[in-house]
């Protein structure tokens, strides 16, 4: 089976947050809650730098290790799931996960954090694929529509890469190949060297 | 004099070791000026998102994946497996309640450790059924446990105050005390003879300070990983802190309740009552002055 | 753009001057990005900003504001004194340039250093890696225009590309690159006061061409005006239009403006617009038509507005005009929503009560593909003509049938044709032109000469020369039955030429010849009607360098520019700096649109970029005494004022305060949020940039200079 990766050319990545903009727009998060985004380093200064940054949906992933309620789970191709009606906020995959990915909205008890959001790869959650309780948890399911998500799919400079892991590399190996110049994939031996 | 420096020997000790910890974890993350190459671009992106996750991120995960929950588990199946022994092959001390009785706790010690041992209790109960939320689902049920575990954290202050103000004095660690522990208070043998212990024995010393500085340390560490109030870092360890210590405080949770439903027979009548007999204070509490 | 936004992907090396693709562009970024990539293209990012763009450049060039016509002569003078012209170019297609050789040669490193504040060494250097690696593509923007001499600085962008020979060939090209999906659909249609459709301007032979191709009655249109004479004068400019309300300029009109009309206007993008509220208090009626009140809804005291709410462009349909002259059909999605209705239908609405439905609708009866084919027949000047609803609407079907890298359809129904059709597009079998000039190919097959405009013959004031304007001899399309230059083509059907020709057999005659309707020109580098006849520096009407003031003083004050008397030379004020000591200069970003009614109406992009802020060099913030995220009044010589965030960085120098103009719904201070109809409250309101943007305007176009110009700062 395919194996689902995210990939974000550094070299290519403009910070124009169309990204961010397409995640929100798309799955109707709410507004506070950050399932991508852009991070930009040295801002207006020589070698200032942008990337996307989101769940990567690793292979051994932490957030799956550490959680005490197993809501976390990863499906056949990679793709990491939550189960927002068994998480129960208490944050340890935020601590665990070297992407920052997890994301809390507010709760109302004494500021208890709410079920865990995060990124799906527009992939949906456990719930029924296409039914209305999924799209209100999660948003869209593109995977099972056979699209890319809609980060990938609105990136303007083809910076943000997702899909089948080869083809990604495929893809990559080649630019990497074109600019004479090697960048190692930012996050991919982070979150898929199997250890 | 000699027992007073002891003790503030012994105070300062924990005081040093909880402050650095503190120290440590509240590092600034830090920038280091321009980035010229690409893993250096790497490092620091990772320091924006994510903190230092090699340093902390890594250790929690390792720590949380591996080792809290057995260790949970081998506290929370061992210590009452190595109590039933004790209970088989020892048994419990009896002593006699009819006899000359002497006033151990007043009604203001008793009331204010009515109400520490119903909220610890619920804190230690919640608290276990969070590390083990899977094999209850998860969901609304540890949700709402993690209510409750806020909730008794919150009451549990109160009493915790109030114990640590009322029995203080009657705490500190004394010379006699390591005594005690090296015969362990005497609980190895079915015999009856006088043990080196205060009004508290330094089981129960420890416990006491294990629930009153040690449940301040569980507050203020409950307190940032109930609203990230720090740095992913500064959470990070005190999520391990908030572990740790927990796991020492439901072993000695146990042996508490051990103590006193079982191992001491009409222990539980005392601390209901305020009345222990004398001669169970002329043995385990030798060296109370009535 | 002379090529496209593909085309730029076979550039081997780029140069951007007042233009920001990956805030203003950013889907032109992945071909940027690929010549970089692929044809290790250097990037010359030219700015008094470093950009999102000079992120990702090779080279970025900090000039000061206003100075891009001084950088670009310097360029140019480099290119030249060290032999690296194209000189077969310049002698076969190019006009007038011994004359610009001479008035170049003063732009020395050494000046333009002093001007504009980029080391002599660089402008060399810039000069030879553009020289070392052509075909060139050069992209401006606002911040090229946008000056007193905006039109002479456009002109020396164009005079670089010329001397290198870029014109005409892949990789090349001035491009341009124009706003929103329809920005340059909505220049070719003149929505602009000097001209009719299609720049066929205000003549009375302009009149009754598109009285022809609208079927209407000349002397019907000649009645409507208070006489025939205004019919051929220019009329206000969208930068000044206000004067004719408040009159502080002289007007040349019989009467003041008493109403106005904002169809999709996002008025903040004017500057001074502190005059603007003045003029909105003084009108008898305003009338506004957005999908979102704009500020106009809630800046003025008087009740004398009209909203009108309009769909958004998912709700209608229509061809649209791209950025690289491509014409595509924008499908309608949903229905118009909430209480909204299309602008075809508000226009129709109007049309009718305003009593004209019978003139204004003959040649329409199914909207919006008659509208197509009626400014098709009409736009012959642009080619227009090729492009029928029905062949737009194939393309779009057949997409993925179109290169990436030149754009044409490799076999399929539209076999051979360029996506969208370019224009000029001269007639329903031609492919499209990809790239204006290119005379590698023939023009049935997307192949163009330069356009002969401009007479046969010239002779230049400064030199007495004269010079052939047509191309040389063997300059032209493969298949030309005219081996060299040749006049534009007229008369065929007689007292027509071919703009004018609406049976179009004039067009028809020269395609068969092989040869451009427009004829086969040089292209000039003297434009005899122009006070600067070639393009030189001019000091900033409000500039920061008095000892330059002297050196290259701006113009003559202008009577009647578009309607209103215009200062120049009693502008120019060399004490003005001690006053206002910092240069201002605004753009865009990202996140917002325009003046932003729209996009500060998405909680998503509001989210992004909750506040209006300027961009201030971390010493000017010292020296003023603010953090980065405390509040500074910023004021200019006109009197107006806003109160915004500091934005601390190094993006900008410390003589310059960068201003975004996407925000509204604040005025001097205070926040008119309240003002708002319910529910349309914008998410984030703050201060128009654009209140403290200068006076200026340019000598020709009229443009307003909201690149350059002075404030001061203080601390709030």
């Amino acid at each position: 089976m395919a194996r689902m990766r995210f990939l974000c050319d550094v070299e290519r990545c403009i910070d124009c947050g169309g990204c961010v903009v397409a995640c929100k727009e798309g799955n109707h998060v709410p507004v506070g809650i950050n399932r991508r985004t852009v991070v930009t380093l040295d801002e207006g200064k020589p070698g200032e730098k942008a990337i996307s940054v989101a769940c990567m949906h690793c292979s051994d992933a932490p957030c799956i290790a550490v959680c005490p309620v197993d809501a976390l789970y990863q499906r056949d191709d990679g793709i990491v799931l939550v189960s927002k009606k068994t998480c129960i906020g208490c944050g340890y995959c935020f601590m665990a996960c070297p992407f920052g990915a997890p994301q809390f909205p507010k709760g109302t008890f004494f500021g208890a954090r709410g079920a865990m959001d995060k990124c799906t790869m527009c992939a949906g959650g456990p719930e029924e694929t296409f039914s209305a309780e999924e799209h209100k948890l999660y948003g869209q399911n593109r995977i099972a529509e056979g699209k890319v998500p809609l980060c990938a799919g609105m990136c303007a400079t083809k910076a943000l890469l997702a899909g089948d892991a080869d083809v990604v590399a495929d893809v990559y190996r080649k630019r990497v190949f074109q600019r004479g110049s090697g960048v190692n994939a930012w996050g991919w031996n982070r979150a898929y060297t199997k250890k | 004099m000699q027992k007073r420096r002891t003790s503030i020997f012994l105070l300062l000790f924990f005081s040093i070791t909880g402050l650095t910890a503190t120290a440590l974890a509240q590092q600034p993350a830090g920038f280091v000026g321009l980035t010229s190459s690409v893993s250096s671009y790497y490092q620091e992106l990772m320091q924006v998102i994510t903190g230092d996750w090699q340093k902390y991120g890594e250790v929690f995960t390792m720590l949380t994946a591996e080792w809290f929950r057995p260790i949970f588990l081998v506290v929370l199946i061992g210590v009452p497996l190595v109590f039933a022994l004790h209970y088989l092959i020892i048994g419990a001390k009896h002593f006699d309640h009819e006899g000359e009785q002497v006033l151990f706790f007043s009604a203001y010690n008793r009331i204010v450790h009515l109400i520490a041992a119903v909220s610890f209790s619920l804190l230690v109960i919640t608290g276990l059924l969070i590390i083990f939320g899977a094999y209850f689902g998860g969901g609304a049920f540890i949700r709402v446990s993690r209510y409750v575990h806020l909730i008794s954290a919150l009451v549990f202050a109160i009493p915790g105050i109030l114990m640590f103000a009322m029995w203080i004095k009657d705490m500190l660690p004394q010379a006699h005390d390591i005594k005690w522990l090296f015969i362990l208070g005497g609980y190895l043998s079915k015999e009856k003879k006088p043990v080196p212990a205060g009004k508290f024995n330094a089981g129960q010393k420890m416990y006491f300070w294990f629930s009153t500085l040690g449940g301040g340390v569980m507050a203020y560490s409950g307190y940032l990983i109930w609203g990230f109030g720090g740095s992913l870092d500064t959470i990070r360890l005190f999520t391990i802190i908030h572990n740790i210590l927990g796991m020492v405080i439901v072993a000695f949770y146990f042996t508490h309740v051990y103590m006193s439903v079982f191992a001491i027979a009409g222990s539980l009548q005392s601390i209901k009552t305020g009345y222990k007999p004398k001669n169970e204070v002329d043995i385990l509490h030798s060296r109370y002055k009535y | 753009m002379t090529n496209s936004l593909n085309d730029i992907r076979h550039a081997k090396s780029m140069i951007f001057i007042g233009s920001n693709p990956p805030e203003a562009h950013p889907i032109a970024m992945q071909h940027i990005l690929h010549a970089k990539e692929k044809n290790n293209a250097p990037i010359v990012v030219v700015d008094p900003r470093f950009t999102k763009l000079a992120a990702k450049g090779t080279d970025y060039v900090r000039v000061r504001p206003g100075t891009d016509a001084a950088y670009m002569m310097g360029l140019v003078n480099a290119v030249i004194t060290n032999g690296w012209e194209d000189k077969d170019f310049l002698s076969k297609r190019v006009a007038g340039f011994e004359e610009m050789k001479e008035v170049a040669a003063h732009y020395t490193p050494e000046v333009v250093e002093d001007i504009t504040g980029v080391p002599a060494a660089d402008v060399t250097r810039v000069a030879k890696l553009l020289a070392m690696n052509r075909p060139t593509s050069l992209t401006w923007c606002m911040g090229g225009t946008q000056h007193h001499i905006g039109s002479s600085i456009v002109r020396a962008f164009c005079i670089l590309q010329l001397v290198l020979g870029n014109m005409g060939k892949t990789g090349g090209g001035t491009n341009i690159f124009r706003g929103h999906d329809n920005v340059q659909g909505a220049t070719d249609m003149c929505i602009l006061s000097h001209s009719l459709p299609a720049y066929y301007g205000l003549s009375d032979g302009a009149w009754q061409h598109w009285c022809r191709v609208w079927d209407v009655d000349y002397d019907y249109i000649k009645s409507r005006f208070k006489e025939k004479e205004w019919m051929n004068k220019k009329g206000f400019t969208l930068s000044r239009w206000y004067e004719g309300v408040i009159q502080e300029d002289k007007i040349h009109q019989y009467t003041p403006l008493k109403a106005v009309f904002q169809w999709g206007c996002g008025p903040n993008s004017n500057s001074q617009y502190h005059k603007v509220k003045k003029a909105y208090d003084m009108l008898d009626l305003i009338v506004v038509v957005d999908p979102f009140p704009t500020m106009t809804a809630v800046l003025g005291e008087k009740d004398n507005i009209y909203l009108l709410p309009s769909s958004s462009q998912y709700e209608t349909s229509g061809s649209v005009t791209s950025t690289s002259r491509q014409i595509q059909w924008r499908h309608k999605v949903v229905d118009p929503v909430h209480d909204s209705r299309t602008d075809y239908d508000i226009m129709a609405d109007l049309v009718k009560r305003l009593g004209f439905a019978d003139e204004f609708y003959k040649n329409i009866k199914q909207v919006p593909e008659d509208i197509t084919r009626e400014l098709g027949r009409g736009s012959l000047t642009i080619g227009y003509n090729g492009q029928s609803p029905e062949r737009i609407k194939k393309h779009m079907e057949n997409w993925h049938m179109f290169d990436i890298d030149d754009l044409q359809a490799k076999g399929g129904p539209c076999d051979g044709e360029y996506y969208g059709m370019p224009w000029p597009c001269w007639s329903e079998d031609h492919p499209g032109t990809p790239i204006l000039y290119d005379i590698s190919k023939p023009v049935m097959e997307g192949g163009l000469p330069f356009r002969n405009r401009f007479g046969s013959v010239a002779t230049y004031v400064m030199s007495g020369r004269e010079e052939v304007q047509l191309a040389a001899k063997g300059v032209c399309n493969p298949g030309s039955e005219e081996p060299g230059g040749y006049e534009e083509f007229k008369d065929v059907v007689p007292g027509t030429n071919w703009k004018t020709d609406l049976s179009q057999k004039t067009i028809k005659e020269a395609l068969s010849k092989g040869m451009a309707p427009f004829g086969n020109a040089r292209a000039r580098c003297v434009v005899w009607t122009f006070p600067d006849q070639i393009p030189i520096h001019r000091e900033p009407l409000h500039s920061p360098r008095p000892d330059l003031i002297e050196k290259y003083p701006t113009y003559p004050d202008k009577e009647n520019h578009y309607r209103v008397d215009t200062r120049y030379e009693s502008e120019q004020d060399p004490e003005l700096v001690k006053e206002f000591p910092y240069v201002i200069t605004t753009g865009r970003m990202v996140e917002h649109m325009g003046a932003g009614a729209e996009t500060r109406s998405n909680k998503y992009l509001a989210e992004l970029q909750p506040d209006m802020y300027a961009e201030i060099h971390p010493r000017t913030a010292n020296n003023i005494g603010v953090r980065n995220g405390e509040m500074v009044w910023i004021e200019s010589p006109e009197g107006g004022k806003i109160k915004v965030m500091a934005k601390v960085t190094e993006r900008v120098d410390d003589k310059t305060i960068f201003l975004p103009f996407h925000y509204g719904g604040m005025f001097m201070g205070e926040s008119l949020s309240d003002k708002y109809p319910e529910g349309t409250e914008p998410y984030v309101v703050g201060e128009p940039g654009n209140i403290i943007t200068n006076y200026g305007y340019d000598i020709i176009t009229q443009i307003q200079t909201t690149k350059d110009g002075l404030c001061k700062i203080s601390r709030a």
